[in-house]
């Protein structure tokens, strides 16, 4: 490659002053890498170049300094304006003008974290809030519902008593008490028998337990037979709805396996009343 | 008083580099005038060129990790950092209007005879200035106002060959001018 050529060419120059296109500027640089001749004419065109600038050289306004200085060094830099130079003319300000800007999104920033989570705290303690309030209104609900239910409970009962007390104050209605034979007489219970219309009720005032697979039977004794009369299920403390029986003389119940029997064992015999 | 210090380039990179502080000082006590010149070429007005100024030793204090030594000079980077800024700021909004209303000022002050500071007179402008007409016109577009060759070929109407092989001889007998 002829150097000196390249070196007379004016690329130099161009280069130096900032000039020459990107493509010239890589190739030169890449030359002068190659050939320290093309490097050296390059260095002594910036020596002239720059011996040139400095005679030439007019001191800037002594303010310009400080400006430079308190913008660049200074701790209150973010707030830093440029200072006004020499008189009158309108400063343009340079760097502070973004910092600030940068300043008021930051705290904007900041702000609406900051609210993010004090609202999220919030909607986790209102949550927690919820969530027992509700537990609390399940719990009243269920009350309520065992209140309703143990209140009907009470309601059907009184009603029995209620009709059990009405059908008692019937006219035709008799009271056939059975008293507990020899050997038990601890016993007793009493039929409420229905002459006009054949009903018959037992209230079971106090039969002992039955033993397992066992059952009391009422018995009606009719002309001299006994007359099955139903089997005495868990009715207990109330009256007991039996099978209509007419022209009974007595009233009997023996201990029957369970599901009853067609004739009565009389030696299970419990208690008998007359009519 | 306290002790003045020189340094050299090769010394001064390195502990600018370090964001040395002193270091800065000094090398805006060096090169502020060489700079502030070049600043003058391009804008005339003394307080814009202040804060072009400026802005240009800001630049320089927070690239200066970008400047590569093995492409030229350090005064060569800051150069062309200046010319550049001053090249900017004569191109911005703000500085074409408040052009207008100088040129009202000037046009009186011209009137009344005051010598206002001509940039023909102010650095390189000043060596420029001798140059030949048509080599003149294409130091002032490119180099004082930042127009590319494309752009000075349509502007001047002449081919872009031209151009680069014209401007190339200009700046050969610059250099000539330029040499002590």
């Amino acid at each position: 490659m002829d150097t000196q050529a390249y070196i007379q060419s004016g690329i130099i120059e161009s280069y130096v002053l900032g000039l020459a296109t990107a493509e010239e500027a890589a190739e030169l640089q890449q030359l002068c890498a190659q050939y320290p001749e093309i490097k050296a004419a390059v260095e002594a065109f910036e020596l002239e170049l720059e011996q040139q600038a400095m005679n030439d050289a007019i001191a800037p306004d002594a303010a310009v300094k400080t400006a430079l200085m308190a913008t660049l060094f200074n701790e209150e830099q973010q707030q830093a304006i440029v200072q006004p130079i020499g008189t009158g003319a309108p400063v343009i300000p340079m760097h502070p003008v973004y910092p600030s800007h940068h300043k008021t999104w930051q705290t904007i920033a900041a702000a609406a974290i900051l609210l993010f989570v004090v609202s999220a705290g919030f909607n986790i303690y209102y949550y927690n809030h919820y969530q027992s309030a509700r537990n609390e209104y399940q719990a009243l609900l269920q009350e309520r519902n065992n209140l309703q239910a143990s209140n009907d409970t009470y309601k059907a009962k009184f009603n029995e008593a209620a009709s059990s007390l009405r059908m008692m104050g019937d006219t035709a209605m008799h009271a056939v008490k059975m008293n507990g034979l020899p050997g038990k007489e601890g016993s007793y219970a009493t039929v409420y028998w229905n002459k006009q219309n054949n009903d018959v009720y037992l209230l079971a005032n106090n039969l002992p337990q039955t033993p397992a697979g066992h059952q009391y039977q009422l018995w009606a004794i009719v002309n001299g037979q006994p007359v099955d009369a139903g089997m005495i299920s868990d009715c207990a403390g109330a009256l007991c709805k039996m099978k209509t029986i007419a022209n009974a003389q007595a009233f009997a119940i023996t201990l029957e396996k369970e599901g009853g029997s067609p004739t009565p064992t009389l030696t299970a015999m419990l208690v008998m009343g007359k009519v | 008083m306290p002790e003045i210090k020189t340094y050299s380039e090769a010394e001064l990179i390195p502990l600018l580099k370090q964001r040395e502080q002193s270091a800065f000082g000094y090398l805006y006590d060096h090169y502020s005038g060489a700079l502030n010149t070049v600043v003058l070429s391009i804008i005339p007005d003394k307080t814009l060129c202040g804060d072009v100024l400026q802005e240009v030793f800001i630049k320089i204090w927070r690239q200066i990790d970008s400047y590569d030594e093995s492409k030229g000079r350090l005064f060569t980077w800051m150069l062309n950092i200046t010319r550049n800024a001053a090249i900017d700021m004569v191109r911005s909004k703000g500085y074409q209007n408040t052009k207008q209303n100088q040129e009202l000022t000037e046009s009186v002050y011209d009137a009344g005879g005051s010598a206002l500071p001509n940039v023909d007179k102010i650095g390189l402008r000043k060596v420029v200035h001798t140059l030949r007409e048509e080599y003149r016109v294409l130091v002032d577009l490119s180099y004082f106002q930042g127009f590319t060759q494309e752009e000075i070929a349509k502007m001047l109407d002449i081919p872009l060959g031209t151009v680069k092989t014209r401007l190339r001889a200009a700046l050969i007998q610059l250099r000539q001018l330029v040499k002590p």
